[in-house]
């Protein structure tokens, strides 16, 4: 019985194997390898120079250290304000007012439209023109405030940020269906024992859903490591480079046929997203078994 | 609500929660409202105030932007990439899921642990080497190769919630099937997989939701319209309809539509899914 089904087991896992091997493993080995290289089509390049892609990164190119600071913030931002602005909302929700139902589905959809949709609608919201935030500004009066929001340096990066910052409906969702799972007994009895609604919030609520806070703060870090479509629709990482990040500049990069350097982009994403995984899991104690 | 006096300050937090659920409300509703609205307004209008309510309601703009750009056969690939795409994922990882669950081998855990790889690799690190595979393969431009690459790409998530998924399934069911008389494949097939139905429909909500959306690889591995997905016509509306601008209004409403009214009846099923890949993952 146990020989026969080896077989049986190979051929399950065969399928997952081989898409991962051609989507992941390969790929992943490609990178690493490659970033040690010169390496062009047109005409066709292909020359070992060790570490000189990283040196050439960090100290000769002037538009890399803006773009992984710019990546580094939106990182940050995201997984602090962005979380914070969905888990107060779920603190909110879960205490059922009038209406929360709503307020919770309604909160989700921008998150379930595509990011290109959404930034395709904020390119005309941003517009100088005809978009919705200069034409509110002109009816309240406040001319002198109007910006070509995505296109002028002063504005262009909190513009782009807002396209996703305010969206945190994914967040409310999770900590949500979290805090609606708790043991309601629980919150009963701080109650009795005459505890405010403040109190039930910070002492009893919140730790009982940090791990669920954690895990949302793991999927912002990641939603915003790999993030490429809205900053492409929008302003395309300008004015100069003051919106793009990593993502972006890999893809500019492979375009301009220098894949050996945008390889090496590639190893700092992969870096990054580890120290910042490392150092949520700390922060949050994920690795702690319960 | 309350049998109890509010003190001013339980009456503060009150405004501030109902404050705070309207702001949140607007925040999600104003640009698709206010994008919908104008898609219905003449470009004149639109020009000249974009706060204005359209005069009439025509449907102009939505012929225009059917004749201007091929957005129902960007639909059309969008459907078949998602469902191929989706049904291939959840078919080979509730292979894998079962047998990670279910069975015991050598280097179990060491397989397990390499495609776990996969959860912490960000994969828009791996664009250029990708797009050398997929050409490589001779798939590029073609819709196997998004087929492929969002099987991939959902792979991790998917992975978790089928493996738990056929785990909370008791062995003893898989041991009167064998008993029985029903061979492994018609076990999986038959017993297991029916009984796995919860993690089969959240992992096919996630991996549909991944592949209609996606659009990184889809402008990486695609350029011909019979294989661009509908996230990337929309990118393509700004140059075409540059001074068509109820066009293009009407393009970005096509476009959003059908996942707000899907959304809106599967709603329960999408967030429980959401709920479900979040625990695993």
């Amino acid at each position: 019985m146990k020989q026969r089904n080896t077989g049986w087991i190979a051929l399950f896992l065969a399928p997952t194997c081989i898409i991962f091997l051609l989507i992941f493993a390969i790929p992943l080995v490609m990178v690493f390898a490659t970033s040690l290289f010169d390496y062009r089509l047109l005409p066709r390049t292909f020359e070992f120079i060790g570490f000189s892609n990283f040196v050439k990164l960090f100290t000769q190119d002037a538009k890399f250290l803006p773009v992984l600071k710019n990546t580094v913030v939106w990182i940050a931002i995201h997984c602090v304000l962005h979380v914070a602005l969905g888990t107060i909302l779920a603190f909110i929700l879960y205490k059922k007012p009038h209406g929360w139902k709503f307020v919770r589905v309604t909160y989700m959809i921008p998150n379930i439209i595509s990011q290109s949709a959404i930034a395709m609608i904020f390119l005309n919201l941003y517009n100088a023109q005809y978009g919705a935030l200069n034409s509110l500004l002109k009816a309240i009066g406040l001319e002198h405030l109007q910006h070509n929001w995505l296109f002028d340096t002063a504005t262009a990066f909190p513009a782009v940020t807002m396209t996703w910052f305010i969206f945190a409906g994914y967040t409310t969702t999770l900590v949500l269906a979290q805090c609606l799972s708790t043991d309601e007994s629980i919150i009963e009895a701080a109650k009795i024992d005459g505890a405010t609604s403040f109190q039930i919030d910070r002492l009893v609520m919140f730790p009982l859903v940090k791990r669920m806070i954690g895990t949302t703060v793991i999927m912002a870090a990641t939603y915003m490591l790999q993030m490429f479509s809205m900053i492409y629709i929008t302003t395309g990482g300008g004015p100069g480079v003051s919106t793009a990040n990593l993502p972006l500049y890999l893809y500019t990069t492979v375009k301009a046929n220098n894949y050996g350097y945008a390889n090496s982009i590639g190893v700092v994403i992969i870096i990054v997203g580890f120290i910042t995984m490392t150092l949520i899991n700390r922060l949050f104690g994920m690795n702690k078994e319960d | 609500m309350t049998h109890f006096k509010l003190s001013p300050k339980q009456k503060a937090a009150r405004v501030f929660s109902y404050l705070f659920m309207a702001l949140c409300v607007l925040v999600a509703l104003f640009p698709i409202v206010w994008v919908v609205l104008s898609s219905f307004k003449t470009n004149r209008e639109i020009l000249s105030n974009g706060l204005q309510l359209p005069s009439t309601f025509s449907f102009s703009g939505y012929k225009q932007a059917l004749e201007m750009a091929p957005i129902l056969k960007f639909f059309v690939n969008s459907l078949i990439v998602s469902f191929a795409s989706t049904a291939l994922n959840v078919l080979i990882l509730a292979m894998a899921g079962y047998v990670f669950a279910k069975k015991k081998f050598r280097f179990k855990n060491l397989i397990f642990g390499i495609l776990s790889l996969s959860m912490v690799i960000p994969s828009t690190a791996l664009m250029s080497p990708v797009y050398t595979v997929i050409t490589k393969l001779h798939l590029y431009d073609t819709k196997m190769a998004l087929i492929l690459v969002y099987t991939a790409l959902s792979m991790p998530i998917s992975l978790m919630i089928l493996r738990s998924a056929f785990a909370a399934i008791p062995t003893e069911l898989e041991e009167a099937a064998y008993i029985d008389g029903a061979g492994f494949f018609r076990t999986f097939w038959q017993v297991m997989m029916p009984c796995a139905k919860g993690g089969l429909a959240s992992a096919a909500v996630l991996a549909f939701l991944e592949s209609w959306n996606e659009f990184t690889f889809a402008l990486l591995l695609t350029s011909s319209t019979s294989t661009r997905t509908l996230p990337l016509s929309l990118s393509y509306f700004t140059s075409q309809f540059s001074f068509n601008y109820t066009a293009m209004f009407a393009a970005i409403t096509i476009a959003v539509l059908p996942s707000i009214i899907v959304f809106s009846i599967f709603q329960e099923q999408v967030c429980s899914s959401l709920t479900a890949g979040s625990v695993k993952g």
